[in-house]
C-alpha cells in the first residue's frame, strides 16, 4: 500500500482524475438512472451485468496471475507455463467432482495435486539454473507444450464444464436497483450465485496473501527478496525453501483457478494460453512481484474486455491492448510497480 | 579532436582540469562527503586515498555525473558541470574506469576498442564496413599497443586473463581524446607482475592527460602520481606531495595502521 | 570469429570472409538440389525451411546480437502476409483492392517494419526479461484481433488464393521456381545478416548486448540502437511472412497464434543463436519432424498425431544439455575433435 501512497502524493492531479472517476462510476451503479441516460446508454441492466461480469472475470485473473506475479517477483522466473497448470488444475478437478460429486473438496485436492507438481519444477529443474532467467523461461515454454499435448492426449479437444454445486447454482438478487418499475418500485438485479461467491473468495484470499506478505515472517522474506534479491540470499535464510514454497504455493492457485474457471466458463485446450496471456497482461499493468498491482490489473482488465464485449464487440480486444501500450509507454513498471 | 576543444582550452587558459568547490553530498541522514574542495592542473596526476566509506566511490560518482552533489559545484575546464548528465561530461573529454570491468565480453578486444574510438564521434549508425587504414581503426590499434594487449588483440574478451581485462578497461578509457581520466582501483586484483605493467602504463601516458587514480593499494597510486588527496568521513584530511603523504605520521596511524589497506 | 580487419589484410574485407566454408559447400548442394530431389521435398521440406528459417533469422537477430528474445517475429511476418492479401489480390473480392505487386509488396514490407518498430519502442524501454512478455501479450492481441476483425481482416476466415504475381510468365508457386525463389531471399536475408553484424552499427548492437551501461557511457544511444534493430529485423520477418503466405496460398490468424508463434522461437534456439545459420538449421529439423513424424510416432506404437509432444520433449532436451542448440552441439565435436587430433599427435600432450 505504500507505492499507492507514494503515488498519489507525487501525481495528485492524476489522484484526483482518477477518484472523480471511480465516484462517477460507483454513482452510475448503485443510483437508479434518470430516462436521458437509458437513452443514451442502453438499459441499466445491461450495464451492470458487463460491470459485475467484469469485476467476476477480474477475480479469476486476480486468482491466476498472484501466482504468476509472486513468481517472478521473488525468483525473477517467467513462467510461461502458469496457463498449462491453470488448465490442468481445471481437468483434474472436473475429475476430482466428477468421482466424489463434491465442489468444495476439488479445491485442496486439486491445490495439492498441482501445487506438488510445482513443487517438482522447482526443486528438480529450476533450482539447477539459478540465475540463467532465459533458460528458465524456455523451460517453461518446453513444459507447455509437452503439458499441453499431454493433456490433449487425455482429455480430449472438447469442452469440460465443472457443474457448480447446487448450493451455489441459480440466480441471487443483489441490492443494486437495475431500472424503476411505472409503479416506482425498484427492480433489483438478479446475477448469478456462484460468481459473486467467487468474487468473495478472490478478495478474502486477496487480503489472506496480503496479510501473509505484510505480517509474517514468511512474507516479510518475500518481499525482502522481491526488492533485493542479494540481501535475502546475504541474511542466510535457506532461500531455496522459501522459493519452494512460493513456486509450489503459485502452482497450486494457478490450478485452483482452473477449477474455478472450469465452473464460471468452460475447458478446453487454448484455456491455457488464454490465461497465461491474461496473467501476463495482468501483470503488465499492475506491476511486476505486487499483489494489489495483480488485484489492480485483474479488475482493470476484466472490466476493459467485458465491458468491451458488450458495448464493442469486434474491437474488445484492442480496448485491451491499448491498455496494456500505454501503461507500457508511460509507466513501463507497471501501475504499482517498483521502479527499477 | 573535438573542434571546440582547442577553443575552449583557449578560452579556458589557466583553468583548472577539475575544480570542486564545496561539494557535499548526503544520503538521506548520512554525510557521504562534506565541504570537498579540491583543485586539479591540467595534465596533474592525483591520488584519491581513504579507507573504506571514507567517500571515494561518492567523490566518483558526483565528477562523473551519476549523481548530482547536495550542494558545492563542480567545473571542468572551467565550465561549470554540476547537473550535466553523464553523456554532456564524456563529450567534453571526461572518462572513467570501472572498479568491475565492464567490459564487451562477447567481441573482441580489438572491437571492443574500436566501439570506444567510435562512440565519441559521428556515424554511430554507419552500416558501412571501416576499410584499411580507416582512422578509428587506426587508433584503436594504437591505444591496444599503449595498453600491451597488441598480442591478444583479435581475442574474445571473455577469454582474456583479469589482468588482461583491466588493461583493456584504461584502453577503453584512453579512447576518443580524452581530456581527463578517472581510474576506479585499477590495480584490484592484479598480481604483482600485472601492477608493474599498470604501473608503466599510467605512468607512460600522454602528458596533457590528467587523471584522478582511487585506490587501495598505496604502492601503485604514489608511484604514478604527483599529489594526494586523502579523505576520511567524507571530508579532506590531508593534501600534498606522494612521499610527504607515506612519511606523515597521522596518515599512518589512521590509514596504514602500520600495514597496507 | 571474423574480426574487423584482419592484422595483415591488405584489402577491404568483403562480406563473403565473413562465411564459414562448410557453408559454401552447403550452399553449392543447395543450388543443385532440383535435380536430386521431388517436387515434394523441393517444396514442402526445402521451401517451408526456408521460410521459416527466414522469419526464425530475424528473432535470432534480435536475441543473438541485440540480447533481446523477442516473440513479434513471427506476427510481424503474418502482417505483411495479411498486407499482400488486403493489398492484393485474393479469394476475398471484396476486402482485397488488387494493387500491382511493385506496389502491394514493399507497402507490406513497409508496414510489417513500421509495426515492428514501433513494438520494438514499446518493448526496449524495460529490463530484457519483460521483453519476451510483452511481445507475447502484443503478438497475442494481433491474433484476437484479426480473429474479431471482419472489417480489415475478414475474421475466422482470412483470405485465400493469395498468389505470387506471375513475373517473368513463370508460376512462382510450382516446386522447383518456388525453391528457388526461396532459396534467393534466404541467402539474401542470410548475407544481409552476416554484413550487418561486422558494420559500425552491429558492431555496436553487440556492445549494447553485452554491457548496455557502458556503451551508455561510450555516448551511444542504447535506445536507438534496439529499436533499430527491431526495424532492421522486422524488414526480414516481413520477407518470410510474404513467402509463407503465398506457399501456404493463404492467411488466416492461426497464421501468427500462439503456437507458431513459439514455434517460431523453438526454431531459433534449437539450431542455436549465435550465428545466422542456426535459424536455417532449426527450421530444416522441424520441417523434418513436422512431415515424418507421424510415421515415426507410429513406428513408436504412439499415436501419430503427438507431433507436439515430439517437438516440446526435443527442445526441452535441447535446452537442457545443449544451449546453444545444435550449432552449439556441433562445436563443441569439433573442439573435442580438435583435441583429441592434437593429444594423438606425435609429442602431443598425452590422452585426455
Amino acid at each position: 500500500m505504500g507505492t499507492l501512497q507514494n503515488l498519489s502524493t507525487r501525481h495528485p492531479i492524476w489522484t484526483a482524475v482518477v477518484l472523480v472517476l471511480i465516484v462517477g462510476l460507483i454513482w452510475l451503479i448503485v443510483a437508479p438512472w434518470p430516462p436521458g441516460l437509458e437513452q443514451a446508454m442502453g438499459r441499466k441492466r445491461i450495464f451492470l451485468n458487463a460491470i459485475l461480469s467484469g469485476i467476476t472475470l477480474g477475480a479469476l485473473y486476480f486468482l491466476v496471475a498472484s501466482g504468476f506475479t509472486l513468481v517472478f517477483g521473488l525468483m525473477r522466473n517467467v513462467n510461461l507455463a502458469h496457463g498449462s497448470l491453470y488448465l490442468l488444475g481445471g481437468y483434474l478437478g472436473y475429475g476430482a467432482v466428477d468421482l466424489t460429486g463434491y465442489w468444495l473438496l476439488a479445491f485442496p485436492v486439486v491445490f495439492i495435486l498441482v501445487g506438488a507438481l510445482g513443487l517438482l519444477l522447482q526443486h528438480q529443474v529450476f533450482r539447477r539454473m539459478e540465475g540463467q532467467e532465459l533458460r528458465q523461461t524456455l523451460v517453461t515454454i518446453g513444459i507447455s507444450i509437452v503439458l499441453a499435448d499431454l493433456m490433449l492426449w487425455f482429455w480430449g479437444g472438447q469442452s469440460y464444464q465443472v457443474l457448480s454445486p447446487d448450493w451455489l447454482t441459480g440466480p441471487m438478487t443483489l441490492p443494486l436497483i437495475s431500472s424503476i418499475r411505472a409503479d416506482g418500485e425498484a427492480v433489483y438485479l438478479s446475477y448469478p450465485r456462484v460468481r459473486i461467491a467467487i468474487l468473495i473468495a478472490a478478495i478474502v484470499i486477496g487480503v489472506a496473501m496480503w496479510l501473509v506478505l505484510n505480517r509474517s515472517r514468511l512474507g516479510m522474506l518475500i518481499r525482502a527478496g522481491v526488492d533485493d534479491r542479494d540481501i535475502l540470499a546475504a541474511s542466510g535464510v535457506r532461500i531455496q525453501y522459501v522459493f519452494l514454497a512460493v513456486f509450489a504455493f503459485g502452482a497450486g492457485m494457478a490450478g485452483m483457478a482452473g477449477l474455478v474457471g472450469g465452473t464460471f466458463q468452460s475447458l478446453s485446450p487454448g484455456e491455457d494460453t488464454r490465461f497465461l496471456l491474461a496473467s501476463l497482461v495482468v501483470v503488465i499493468v499492475g506491476g511486476m512481484g505486487s499483489i494489489p498491482g495483480a488485484a489492480l490489473g485483474a479488475v482493470i482488465i476484466g472490466l476493459s474486455e467485458q465491458i468491451g464485449l458488450v458495448y464493442a464487440p469486434t474491437y474488445s480486444v484492442v480496448f485491451t491492448f491499448l491498455i496494456m501500450a500505454a501503461v507500457l509507454a508511460f509507466r513501463p513498471q507497471g501501475l504499482l510497480g517498483a521502479q527499477h | 579532436m573535438m573542434p571546440s576543444v582547442a577553443g575552449r582550452l583557449n578560452a579556458a587558459g589557466s583553468a583548472n582540469a577539475l575544480e570542486l568547490r564545496g561539494v557535499t553530498r548526503m544520503f538521506g541522514a548520512l554525510a557521504a562527503l562534506t565541504d570537498v574542495t579540491i583543485n586539479v592542473r591540467p595534465g596533474e596526476r592525483r591520488a584519491v586515498l581513504g579507507s573504506n566509506g571514507a567517500g571515494k566511490t561518492t567523490l566518483f560518482n558526483c565528477i562523473t555525473g551519476d549523481f548530482p552533489p547536495t550542494s558545492g559545484t563542480i567545473r571542468f575546464f572551467g565550465e561549470d558541470v554540476t547537473n550535466f548528465p553523464p553523456h554532456e561530461r564524456i563529450r567534453r573529454g571526461l572518462r572513467r574506469t570501472y572498479q568491475i570491468s565492464a567490459l564487451f565480453t562477447g567481441l573482441s578486444v580489438l572491437d571492443n576498442v574500436y566501439l570506444a574510438c567510435r562512440g565519441v564521434s559521428r556515424g554511430r549508425f554507419s552500416l558501412l564496413r571501416p576499410r584499411t587504414g580507416d582512422a578509428l581503426l587506426q587508433a584503436a590499434e594504437s591505444l591496444i599497443e599503449a595498453v600491451h594487449l597488441e598480442a591478444v588483440s583479435h581475442r574474445l574478451v571473455g577469454e582474456l586473463s583479469h589482468g588482461q581485462q583491466r588493461q583493456l578497461e584504461i584502453a577503453l578509457a584512453l579512447a576518443g581524446a580524452p581530456r581527463f581520466i578517472l581510474f576506479d582501483e585499477p590495480a584490484a586484483g592484479l598480481s604483482p607482475k600485472e601492477r608493474a605493467e599498470l604501473i608503466e602504463i599510467l605512468s607512460s601516458m600522454p602528458k596533457h592527460i590528467g587523471f584522478i587514480i582511487i585506490e587501495h593499494d598505496m604502492d601503485v597510486a604514489l608511484r604514478v602520481v604527483e599529489s594526494v588527496t586523502m579523505l576520511h568521513n567524507g571530508r579532506i584530511f590531508k593534501e600534498g606531495p606522494p612521499e610527504e603523504i607515506e612519511s606523515d605520521d597521522e596518515v599512518q596511524e589512521l590509514y596504514l595502521g602500520g600495514g597496507h589497506g | 570469429m571474423a574480426h574487423v580487419l584482419p592484422a595483415t589484410a591488405p584489402e577491404r574485407l568483403t562480406v563473403l570472409e565473413g562465411i564459414p566454408a562448410p557453408v559454401w559447400g552447403i550452399g553449392l548442394l543447395l543450388l543443385a538440389m532440383p535435380a536430386l530431389a521431388s517436387n515434394f521435398v523441393l517444396f514442402q521440406i526445402f521451401g517451408w525451411s526456408f521460410v521459416l528459417g527466414t522469419i526464425a533469422l530475424s528473432l535470432m537477430v534480435l536475441a543473438g546480437y541485440g540480447g533481446m528474445v523477442s516473440l513479434i517475429q513471427m506476427t510481424v511476418a503474418a502482417l505483411a502476409g495479411y498486407v499482400v492479401a488486403i493489398l492484393g489480390t485474393s479469394g476475398v473480392p471484396q476486402i482485397s483492392l488488387g494493387w500491382p505487386w511493385w506496389l502491394h509488396i514493399p507497402l507490406a514490407i513497409l508496414i510489417a517494419t513500421l509495426f515492428g518498430t514501433l513494438v520494438g519502442t514499446l518493448a526496449v524501454r524495460t529490463e530484457g526479461i519483460y521483453t519476451i512478455m510483452i511481445t507475447l501479450a502484443i503478438a497475442a492481441a494481433f491474433f484476437y484481433f484479426t480473429r474479431q476483425n471482419y472489417v480489415i481482416f475478414n475474421g475466422y476466415t482470412g483470405f485465400n488464393k493469395v498468389f505470387p504475381p506471375a513475373l517473368f510468365g513463370i508460376d512462382w508457386r510450382q516446386p522447383v521456381p518456388f525453391y528457388y525463389l526461396t532459396l534467393g531471399c534466404a541467402t539474401l536475408s542470410y548475407l544481409a545478416v552476416v554484413w550487418m553484424a561486422r558494420t559500425p552499427f552491429g558492431l555496436a548492437l553487440q556492445g549494447v548486448r553485452d554491457n548496455a551501461r557502458r556503451m551508455s557511457a561510450l555516448g551511444f544511444s542504447v535506445t536507438a540502437h534496439r529499436v533499430l534493430a527491431y526495424s532492421f529485423a522486422s524488414v526480414i520477418a516481413a520477407l518470410g511472412g510474404i513467402l509463407l503466405v503465398w506457399q501456404n496460398a493463404q492467411v488466416v490468424p492461426g497464421t501468427a497464434g500462439i503456437p507458431q508463434v513459439i514455434d517460431i522461437l523453438v526454431i531459433a534456439v534449437v539450431g542455436g543463436l549465435k550465428r545466422p545459420i542456426g535459424p536455417f538449421i532449426g527450421a530444416l529439423i522441424y520441417a523434418l519432424l513436422s512431415v515424418f513424424s507421424s510415421d515415426l510416432l507410429l513406428a513408436f506404437g504412439m499415436s501419430g498425431e503427438r507431433f507436439k509432444l515430439v517437438v516440446g520433449l526435443g527442445f526441452l532436451a535441447v535446452v537442457f544439455f545443449s544451449p546453444d542448440g545444435v550449432l552449439g552441439l556441433w562445436q563443441r565435436l569439433q573442439a573435442r575433435m580438435e583435441r583429441r587430433g592434437r593429444d594423438l599427435r606425435p609429442g602431443g600432450e598425452g590422452a585426455s
